[in-house]
């Protein structure tokens, strides 16, 4: 029936009646227009800003209203979200003017451990104090002082103009994040990152590990790469998720090979293994880029002659040194050279390899042998090894094959699961092509580390806090659990000191990383903890002496990245409105907590550091005595970034967009020389020189047994658990929350208010388990025997493994809010840090055994 | 006059529920409250196991079971297709809310201030926000629309009455999109004029096959999905949000 005006007309008729029954129905009238003056005229105002919550700082556009901000919506010109935004940049509204926030500068009146007792403070008492501190701190040993930073937002003025003017040793959360499969690309191709497609050109895509529906991937967050995938799917490209759940790639997926947790290793390594069987392997790339033909002795070592490493080359059919003119070096085949045998390294790798067969992996991964050829078929088929493309305008190697990977790099062996997997694309010849494998957005830029990995000093005893060239851990991502581990006890670990000042910069370690009891123990030994920080976190909560309240989004902040990989932009983030309550931004904090402490002024100081880390030039350079405003510094630095209009371009379009990236400089291949000129390490021969020397210095096996020229697959430590922990358990990220910055943002919190455990139905009925059951969830450590137990509710799920349990992160982060209340506990309290538990290069791993019961 | 329809294309839903805040954010709904919805399902038995999301707004149906029943004329359907709710003549019956069969209706039980998330009345605020409840309260809720100039659910938080999607009437009137659709991320949510045949949505329903949610209740929603099928008793909810009805 259509409603037509006279309808509508004869109904209004018992209108009247109708508002009389609702006012007797339900007493008081109460409402948000009704009854309000008029207001005055509305002055309606667009402020571009940047999203304070994610990873990827997304352009945002506040719509102010008479000064006040009614919502954020999407910056429409932002190259990485298209004027759309994640629903976490659009809650956030609610965390800007959250009346829990710390509103003024606490100092603690309690001792610490327990939830604190606080008393406001002045700016300049708070900052008067912790500034008084650092001196004191830095007069006895610079080493004493730690800095503490999760997601950093404006990377010149924190991690590097604030850790050197203070000398501060620098500890951060990468370790916790995805730094296993950093440490692995800029050790083995040069790139710092870990995987992702070329999603304009990827035909066929292994989403090993990537929550696509929840999560961001590499480097990027969570709008831009669902985007790209999206439309690659609609071009045609296949997804096979390879995952213990399904929920991460969701219907994306058109295959899920419901792998074993942490034993991607050992799929990576069978894929290479049929690769090289069934002959889809990019010769040409591995005999020119790679160091796949260097010829390797006996004891594991290259073949050099006059500091050169050789190559067998078959045109001569001598050896060659390997940049030598006009050379056919071999792959495969044995050789004697000097009284030696030796043999190509991708001869010595199809050797290493023919162990790791398609039924041994199904055994191993819980995964079908075929389904595993089946993926090693089509890379092999998709790959197009020998075809290329022409794009603007220059012929490139098309390899339309790849990896999305990410946080699945944080496990026991991560750092060789995901050489691993850079092998099977280097065997593809995918790395760099048109299609194929990327480890970074944007240019391709060859890392320090390339280098510096290959080249680390082990040195002796004693060692830094988080235990730099190490015997312990040579490639080392700075693990804060791992200092946490060593605090404790720090002469087991040739540590001849404890820290005793820390400052937490918008981190929650107590919570955000993983072995929760580890940081409770290590952080009673800090004498003095400033956190600055919107929120009271649990880390300030506990540990705090003093708490300085920093803004949300209502600051600037930058210089920001906002590309897309294929599109070029900067962006700032401004302040749509006044920092609220006492709350100062985070740059104008750092300049006060510098003057107090005597490091803002002259040479070595921030200010002087600040120009080198924002590269100023003159005339924009910051004078060395005289403290400028946070506006003024940008103003500079837009400048001398050669925008005339300075910090009003920003304050008026948001973001620089600055064109697309050329091929030339977007795809290794296409680089001059190819990828930077530098050779791909197929093979890890300083990782052998390292084993070596750990051995020499006596650590255990359990440090050095993973430094392997090729990646090997061993069990998992977490596999010597009980029989009784007969579960695995993994954590994810819910696309409601991101690290500490959003679980008690009542709108993202009312959509995900309590903690859950992921179970099989069939595991959960054979524990007499229902949907909905509170259960008790214990992890035990294989090493120390130690159990930690929490309790949470079951939920089931047919989409994960019946021998895995999941749990997502991000859960009570911010202390006394009334949102976070009861949200239930992190996975961080079952996880366990040290031996075991890290990667060789320290990263953490977020598997272990459990055994879940009523 | 418009024909104004819905398409939700279920190929490229995330089921990230950002569409669910953008509207709360945009309509200032109260706690609880999901004019859209954005239902997670699972289907299959391991490892046969599908995933699939689902957008749900209110249908805005050409055959409104709701304004049928409404006995006020409180509920009422517009000629470009809207289905609106004139809140100042509400009685708070909750017909609606029964004849509907999508469940979309969402019926004010306390006083709006009381019902924000959290308590905004606080005194270093109230000077900032003018002691607007909630903070961010749009101020385009507050105006009458339509030839009539009727109220619509949007800013209506009188106890006692229902509301429910509006299409953003606020916005379409100004030739914007409803706040759903302008922020999907993943361009899954599409709207336009079924009259225009080079619409959005006239193209994506020429293109793909489509389905309407109940179909067989000869309701006649203006909202279509394309990419997908129909939910049936084998669609498990996972990650359910507790709404208040």
């Amino acid at each position: 029936m259509k409603i037509s005006r006279r309808t509508f007309l004869k109904t209004s008729a018992v209108a009247g009646g109708g508002l009389l029954a609702s006012r007797f129905l339900f007493g008081g009238l109460e409402t948000l227009v009704a009854g309000q003056p008029p207001s005055v005229p509305a002055t309606e105002e667009w402020v571009p800003t940047t999203c304070w919550i994610g990873k990827q700082d997304c352009g945002i556009l506040a719509r102010r209203i008479n000064g006040r901000v009614v919502k954020f919506v999407g910056h429409p010109a932002h190259p990485r979200n298209r004027g759309t935004l994640c629903p976490k940049g659009v809650a956030q509204i609610m965390a800007l003017y959250d009346p829990n926030r710390v509103k003024a500068p606490l100092i603690r009146t309690n001792e610490k451990g327990v939830p604190g007792k606080w008393r406001q403070a002045t700016w300049d008492e708070a900052l008067t104090l912790v500034g008084q501190k650092i001196r004191e701190v830095r007069a006895k040993d610079p080493r004493l002082l730690l800095w503490q930073k999760g997601r950093s937002k404006s990377k010149a003025f924190y991690d590097e103009a604030f850790v050197k003017a203070s000398g501060a040793t620098k500890l951060h959360h990468g370790a916790f994040c995805s730094d296993a499969g950093y440490r692995a690309s800029e050790y083995t191709v040069g790139i710092s990152g870990v995987l992702n497609p070329d999603f304009r050109y990827t035909r066929y895509l292994l989403a090993w590990g990537w929550n696509l529906t929840n999560a961001g991937g590499n480097q990027l967050c969570w709008i831009t790469w669902p985007q790209q995938l999206v439309q690659a799917k609609e071009r045609g490209m296949k997804v096979v998720a390879i995952d213990p759940r399904l929920r991460g790639v969701g219907h994306f997926a058109d295959e899920w090979l419901p792998i074993r947790p942490a034993t991607d290793l050992a799929l990576a390594l069978t894929l290479c293994h049929l690769l090289i069987a069934q002959g889809t392997i990019d010769r040409e790339y591995l005999a020119k880029y790679t160091n796949a033909p260097f010829l390797v002795k006996e004891d594991g070592f290259f073949l050099k002659r006059e500091g050169k490493e050789q190559v067998w080359d078959l045109r001569s059919n001598a050896p060659r040194p390997y940049d030598a003119a006009g050379i056919d070096p071999a792959l495969e085949g044995t050789f004697v050279v000097d009284g030696m045998r030796v043999k190509p390294a991708f001869q010595v790798f199809q050797e290493h390899v023919a162990q790791y067969t398609p039924e041994w992996a199904a055994e191993v991964c819980g995964v079908p042998a075929e389904a595993i050829q089946r993926v090693a078929r089509e890379l092999g088929e998709n790959a197009h090894i020998g075809s290329t493309i022409v794009v603007d305008g220059v012929s490139l190697p098309y390899r339309p094959v790849a990896i999305m990977a990410y946080h699945m790099a944080q496990q026991e062996l991560g750092f060789q699961a995901v050489r691993a997997m850079l092998t099977v694309m280097m065997l593809l010849g995918a790395i760099g092509a048109v299609g194929g494998q990327r480890i970074d957005v944007g240019p391709w830029k060859i890392h320090e580390n390339f280098e510096k990995l290959d080249q680390i000093e082990i040195k002796d005893p004693p060692y830094n806090i988080y235990l730099k060239d190490s015997k312990f851990f040579p490639i080392n991502s700075n693990n804060s659990a791992i200092v946490a581990k060593v605090m404790q006890n720090p002469e087991k670990y040739g540590v001849n000191y404890t820290p005793e000042v820390l400052i937490v910069h918008m981190s929650n370690p107590l919570v955000a990383f993983a072995s929760q009891p580890d940081f409770m123990e290590a952080y009673k030994k800090f004498k003095f903890v400033v956190v600055i920080d919107p929120w009271l976190s649990k880390t300030a909560d506990l540990f705090a002496d003093v708490v300085l309240p920093a803004a949300t989004i209502e600051k600037y902040e930058g210089p920001l990245a906002a590309t897309d990989q294929y599109t070029d932009a900067t962006a700032l983030r401004v302040p749509p409105m006044k920092p609220l309550f006492q709350s100062r931004g985070d740059i104008e904090i750092y300049l006060d907590l510098c003057e107090k402490a005597g490091i803002l002024y002259g040479k070595g100081g921030y200010l002087d550091h600040l120009n080198e880390a924002l590269k100023l030039k003159d005339p924009y350079k910051l004078p060395l005595d005289r403290k400028p405003t946070v506006r003024e510094i940008f103003d500079r630095w837009a400048k001398s970034e050669g925008i005339p209009e300075g910090v009003a371009y920003f304050e008026k379009n948001g973001v620089k967009v600055k064109g697309p990236v050329p091929a030339t400089k977007f795809y290794g291949y296409a680089t001059d020389p190819p990828f930077g000129g530098i050779r791909h390490r197929f093979y890890g021969e300083s990782l052998l020189r390292y084993r070596e020397e750990m051995r020499k210095r006596g650590v255990a096996e359990i440090y050095w047994r993973d430094y392997t020229p090729f990646p090997t697959w061993r069990k998992p430590t977490m596999e010597g658990s009980p029989p009784e922990y007969d579960l695995y358990l993994i954590s994810y990220k819910l696309i409601e929350f991101k690290q500490s910055r959003s679980s008690q943002i009542p709108l993202l919190a009312e959509l995900a208010p309590r903690q859950w455990l992921e179970i099989n139905p069939k595991t959960a009925r054979a524990r007499g388990i229902n949907d909905g059951d509170e259960v008790w969830v214990e992890s035990h450590n294989a090493i120390t025997g130690e159990t930690r137990k929490v309790r949470v509710v079951a939920r089931y799920r047919e989409s994960i493994r019946p021998d895995t349990v999941g749990m997502p992160h991000h859960y009570g982060e911010v202390a006394r809010h009334p949102w976070t209340r009861g949200q239930g506990p992190t996975p961080n309290s079952l996880f366990f840090t040290g031996e075991g538990y890290v990667a060789n290069t320290a990263d953490q791993s977020f598997h272990v055994k459990v055994r879940v019961y009523k | 006059m418009a024909r104004y329809a819905m398409v939700i294309d279920l190929d490229r839903c995330t089921g990230c529920r950002a569409c669910m805040e953008a509207c709360k954010v945009e309509n200032n709904t109260p706690t609880a409250t999901f004019w859209m919805y954005v239902f997670r399902f699972e289907e299959g038995e391991y490892p046969n196991t599908h995933i699939w999301f689902m957008p749900r707004p209110c249908m805005h149906c050409d055959n409104a079971p709701c304004v049928k029943v409404c006995p006020v004329g409180a509920r009422y359907k517009r000629e470009d297709g809207l289905v609106a709710t004139d809140w100042d003549r509400c009685i708070g019956c909750r017909y609606c809310e029964v004849a509907c069969p999508y469940g979309v209706n969402f019926f004010n039980w306390k006083e709006p201030s009381k019902n924000y998330y959290l308590d905004w009345r606080d005194k270093d605020l109230s000077p900032i926000t003018n002691g607007a409840v909630p903070p961010y309260r749009n101020p385009d809720l507050e105006k009458p629309y339509g030839k009539e100039r009727r109220r619509t659910a949007g800013g209506g938080r009188l106890k006692g009455v229902i509301e429910k999607c509006t299409f953003c009437v606020h916005r379409v009137e100004k030739g914007l999109q409803p706040a759903c659709v302008a922020n999907c991320p993943l361009f899954a949510l599409h709207f336009g004029d079924l009259d225009d045949p080079n619409s959005t949505v006239s193209q994506l329903l020429r293109r793909k096959p489509s389905f309407r949610l109940l179909e067989e209740l000869g309701t006649r929603p203006r909202v279509y999905y394309v990419g997908g099928h129909p939910p049936d008793t084998e669609a498990r909810q996972i990650e359910e949000v507790k709404a208040r009805v």
